[in-house]
């Protein structure tokens, strides 16, 4: 019984097989958004066949590195913030070190794809899907660059001595750029999570 | 078929180190990183991979690397760090007091994660230390360095039991501790993700409790007892309402027997009312009767008075008419007579004199007026017997009070 179930389970992994090998390569339409990941990440490809789980965690682990960049940088910010007794721009900088760390948790734990079986009802990702997650990745890769580049304005800010005013507005466009990354990044979830039931 | 390979066998586990010699067999291993696991590879003292939501394979055994270290052609020092990634709380005990001398007992909660990427800096963690890192040996490194440089600064800064329950108390705790403890924590591979402070009650809380409950107590017992005589108040009430109301019934009721005993007796009065307006209707009747008869005597008695009035003013009329014409007559003789003396001039002073003594005496002869004097015994005229009012001779009834002559 246990040999029949396993040869039932082989062929519908080779039937599975065959249906994901006519998964494109990189469409042309795409192509300059993979180039622009690429100047981030060189290893970078697309979701070519057999590639898409590598793809999707080099584009994750790139968040979290930049995450954790904006994060550092935020850090600083506050630790200095705390000792010179400015708790106003300390209470700005932890809330926006507790965004960051709720981005990166994000997408340290999000959905990667699966398999499904043959006969599952989930639908497997489209050429369409693929190029829809491609531009994504990209505007998501976008968004969190500038976020570093705004805790790197706020910190140069805070080192050279610019009013609290200022310093705390950077802090609080740094959030708030976390932030939109976080919600553009969870939609990348209805794309790889296989939601969708497949069509009939 | 190859052999699951568990390097975490208690939740409290965070880290753990695992010579990867010692697992040595003739059986394939595989070992499934979950989302929140990871595992770096150190390979002849080399940091390699960090892996997670993987599969590993063969992991620490199987055939063919039997045979490859029977070669010599694998690495001779192969370690696995196998991690948890996930957020994991640190409770650590601490005991201190605040500036006014109050005792403070309590836990300080650290929460903190280990990122895939910082995992190789565990290996600090480990070098002087036992290959497993559970959350109870992880508080006990942090102890001193809490104690000291987070929670007696924190408390120093305590004025009071209220400060310490503060929002304000609680943030910059937090702030505090990020400051203070991340060189540390992230030497260890560690990143804090939140701090907070849990204290016990102090003992002038637990005064102000006992104080508070005993209040609460009074207040209650208070409450209770207003909220009795109130319930008695109404039940008094209701009852002495309940009692009127039996009176007043009693009353009415015994009312009602009088008012019963009253209407017998106003129907016997109306009654004789009645028969006593029916008598006086009759009476009334009888004398109005009476009275249109008297009154049809006196009209009859007036009728034949104005009957004897006019004849009489007739007479008196014709008696002075007789009397003027005679007057006049005389009054023509006397002017004739006068004529004739003028004409003779005989009128004198003696004549004209004895004419008026004539004139005088023949008016006293004839009446003052000549109206009718009565005679000197009508004083002596007949009278009504009723009204004593004057008749007249003839009539046969009195024209004053109507009663038959």
């Amino acid at each position: 019984m246990q040999y029949v179930r396993q040869t039932a389970q082989a062929i519908i992994t080779r039937m599975y097989k065959q249906y994901m090998r006519q998964m494109p390569a990189v469409p042309i339409e795409v192509l300059p958004y993979v180039r622009g990941i690429q100047l981030v990440l060189s290893s970078y490809e697309g979701y070519t066949k057999g590639k898409r789980r590598e793809a999707d965690r080099l584009i994750r682990d790139e968040i979290k590195r930049a995450g954790t960049r904006a994060r550092n940088h935020i850090s600083n910010i506050h630790d200095t913030a705390f000792k010179t007794d400015r708790l106003s721009i300390a209470k700005i900088a932890k809330l926006a070190t507790t965004q960051i760390d709720c981005l990166i948790e994000d997408v340290d734990k999000s959905v990667t794809g699966m398999n499904h079986a043959f006969f599952s009802g989930s639908r497997s990702a489209k050429v369409s899907d693929l190029k829809n997650l491609i531009k994504h990745d990209h505007d998501v890769i976008e968004m969190v660059t500038k976020a570093i580049n705004i805790a790197n304005s706020a910190e140069h800010a805070f080192s050279s001595s610019e009013s609290d005013e200022d310093i705390t507005n950077l802090i609080q466009q740094c959030q708030q750029m976390i932030t939109s990354c976080q919600g553009f990044f969870n939609s990348r979830n209805k794309i790889l999570g296989g939601l969708r039931q497949k069509a009939k | 078929m190859s052999n699951r390979y568990k390097w975490r066998d208690n939740p409290n586990i965070l880290a753990r180190l695992i010579n990867a010699n010692n697992l040595n067999t003739w059986k394939a291993q595989e070992v499934v990183l979950k989302p929140n696991e990871a595992c770096a590879f150190i390979v002849d003292g080399r940091i390699g991979d960090i892996l997670t939501e993987k599969v590993v394979s063969n992991i620490a055994g199987g055939f063919n690397r039997f045979i490859g270290e029977m070669m010599g052609v694998t690495a001779k020092d192969r370690r696995l760090l196998f991690a948890m990634t996930g957020p994991a709380d640190i409770s650590i005990p601490f005991s201190s007091n605040l500036p006014n001398g109050t005792k403070v007992n309590g836990f300080a909660n650290i929460r903190v994660q280990l990122r895939s990427e910082d995992l190789p800096k565990l290996l600090n963690m480990f070098a002087n230390s036992a290959p497993i890192l559970d959350r109870k040996r992880l508080a006990e490194v942090l102890h001193n360095e809490l104690m000291m440089r987070v929670i007696t600064p924190s408390l120093a800064e305590c004025s009071d039991e209220a400060m310490l329950r503060s929002s304000a108390f609680q943030d910059k705790f937090e702030m505090r501790t990020e400051v203070e403890l991340r060189p540390t924590l992230s030497t260890l591979g560690f990143t804090i993700l939140k701090a907070f402070i849990t204290s016990n009650q102090t003992d002038n809380e637990k005064i102000a409790q006992l104080q508070t409950e005993l209040a609460a107590a009074t207040n209650t017992e208070g409450a209770h007892a207003e909220a009795l005589m109130e319930r008695i108040a109404i039940r008094e009430a209701a009852t002495l309402r309940r009692i009127e109301c039996e009176v007043n019934i009693a009353k009415a009721e015994a009312a009602g027997k009088v008012t019963v005993e009253l209407q017998s007796e106003l129907k016997e009065l109306r009654k004789q009312e009645a028969q006593w307006e029916a008598e006086l209707k009759r009476d009334e009747g009888r004398a109005n009767l009476r009275m249109k008869e008297s009154s049809h005597k006196t009209e009859q008695a007036m009728a034949l008075f104005e009957q004897v009035q006019a004849k009489k003013k007739e007479r008196i009329e014709q008696q002075m008419e007789h009397q003027n014409q005679r007057m006049d007559k005389q009054n023509e003789l006397q002017m004739k007579m006068m004529e004739m003396a003028a004409n003779n001039n005989a009128l004198t002073p003696e004549v004209m004199q004895e004419f008026l003594r004539q004139q005088t005496a023949q008016k006293a002869v004839d009446g003052p007026g000549g109206e009718f004097e009565p005679s000197a015994d009508s004083s002596k005229e007949p009278t009504c017997q009723s009204c004593s009012k004057p008749i007249m001779a003839g009539w046969k009834a009195c024209p004053h009070c109507g009663i038959a002559l």
